[in-house]
């Protein structure tokens, strides 16, 4: 079949070059701005456009993964009983809702309970946006500023530290999960004491940079936020040593650690609000 | 014919999709990227200079979706876009295989492209990590989701263009 060819206006190269122009343009502003700055304020402005999507899609396709999991579970034959087949269905069906909500109560329990233990307040949510890009290691809140969610506060899931929230707005905030290659958690070996920094990374593993060579290491130690920097109180529980590689040649030692919390399938967390203690400089009365 | 009702159209329902189910569908940490999607269909369909319009624009929405920088969005797919729709003559004629061969192509040359251009800025990954871990997953991901949206879409911005559907081939 004989196709019709695409116009051709000969203006292309022109475009191309004006565009690629007008994105490193728009690049250097972004560096340049403030956090208040144009481009800042339109990625907050989409950020509040995008919760509610993100909540709908998240809505949406829960059930079509619990539909998943009903069907994976089904070994019943067509030849059983009809009616006890459809009170079996509506059982189920009720069985699925109760199991879901002890589940989540336990979840509760378990998140409430393990802030109670650090004394610090906090404020629970729930997910309702994962990473819209690969490039990316957030996670999408319920809360924003009108429940005194701010920029910087620590999320906890009920395993341990999960990130920190990056961007805020009225009713939804973003968390930078520690997994994110742009993360930076000052953190400790609960053992020997040696302090360092968890660092993301693209693949999602944690590695703990700057630690002495000449700390004890071993696998299985615990790994805990130092309270350094501000950000993150001490004690949060951060995972544990899966691996550690000392060369000749390396300044620091190679650690990589499990992190405790689990990534995929989080429902609820719960951001710290009360503010972690500072560092105490003097020159004031 | 007025094309840019389309065009908009295509692009408002990618971004929305982006938010809305490319997280829901992702495997592992690999999120496919619909908007690159849409940018190399609407390329093919449409040639070099809408290639690069819709491009620019999508990867705008890319970065303002993210946490990143906003910028090499943009930059990658408007250049990609504008290379992809430099094909358009060749790609409807040929059905399905060669467009979702080359979204394949182009979709590994972006996520390539975007992360060298984050290393520049200071927020790149180490590459092999990146390229094992996002940039090969994300384009073959993209070329079995092409596979699937390819003919539906290219019909819907082109519709007096013929394009071999998967079902007619099979």
């Amino acid at each position: 079949m004989k196709l019709p060819d695409t116009e051709k206006s000969g203006g292309g190269p022109l475009l191309l070059v004006a565009l690629v122009v007008a994105s490193l343009i728009i690049t250097t502003v972004y560096f340049r701005e403030g956090e208040n700055g144009p481009l800042h304020a339109l990625r907050r402005g989409v950020q509040s456009l995008a919760a509610p999507v993100a909540t709908v899609g998240q809505w949406t396709f829960t059930p079509a993964r619990a539909v998943v999991g009903l069907f994976s579970g089904l070994g019943v034959s067509r030849s059983t009983l009809a009616e006890l087949r459809a009170q079996n269905t509506e059982l189920r069906g009720r069985v699925a809702e109760l199991e879901e909500a002890r589940l989540e109560n336990e979840r509760l329990h378990k998140l409430v309970g393990f802030v109670e233990s650090l004394e610090l307040e906090s404020v629970g949510a729930r997910v309702i946006g994962r990473p819209a890009t690969a490039w990316e290691g957030t996670i999408l809140i319920d809360r924003g500023s009108a429940d005194g969610i701010r920029v910087g506060q620590p999320v906890l899931a009920p395993e341990g530290l999960l990130g920190q929230t990056i961007e805020v707005t009225a009713h939804a905030a973003k968390v930078r999960l520690i997994s994110d290659q742009r993360s930076g958690v000052a953190a400790m070996l609960q053992s020997s004491r040696a302090e360092g920094i968890i660092r993301g990374s693209i693949s999602g593993d944690l590695g703990m940079e700057y630690v002495s060579r000449d700390a004890t290491i071993t696998v299985g130690d615990v790994v805990q936020t130092s309270g350094m920097g501000g950000v993150y109180p001490k004690g949060l529980l951060v995972g544990e040593v899966s691996a550690v590689e000392l060369n000749d040649n390396d300044l620091y030692p190679r650690i990589v650690v499990r992190p405790s919390a689990r990534f995929a399938g989080l429902e609820e967390v719960l951001v710290l609000t009360g503010a972690p203690p500072q560092p105490e400089f003097g020159g004031g009365e | 014919m007025n094309r840019a009702a389309p065009t908009a159209i295509a692009l408002f329902i990618a971004a929305v999709l982006q938010v809305a189910a490319a997280p829901n569908i992702a495997i592992g940490p690999v999120v496919p990227n619909i908007l690159l999607l849409v940018v190399l269909i609407l390329a093919f369909a449409e040639g070099p200079e809408a290639g690069a319009a819709a491009g620019f624009v999508a990867g705008l929405v890319f970065d303002v979706l993210g946490s990143g920088p906003i910028g090499p969005g943009p930059l990658v797919l408007a250049s990609v876009g504008y290379l992809a729709g430099s094909l358009s003559a060749n790609m409807f004629a040929e059905g399905w295989r060669l467009p979702v061969t080359v979204v394949f192509a182009a979709s590994l040359l972006a996520e390539v492209s975007y992360g060298l251009v984050l290393s520049v800025l200071g927020e790149g990954a180490p590459f092999w990590a990146a390229f094992t871990s996002v940039m090969l997953p994300a384009a073959v991901y993209n070329g079995v989701l092409a596979l699937l949206v390819y003919p539906w879409l290219a019909r819907f911005l082109r519709p007096e263009r013929s394009v071999t559907t998967f079902r007619r081939m099979v």
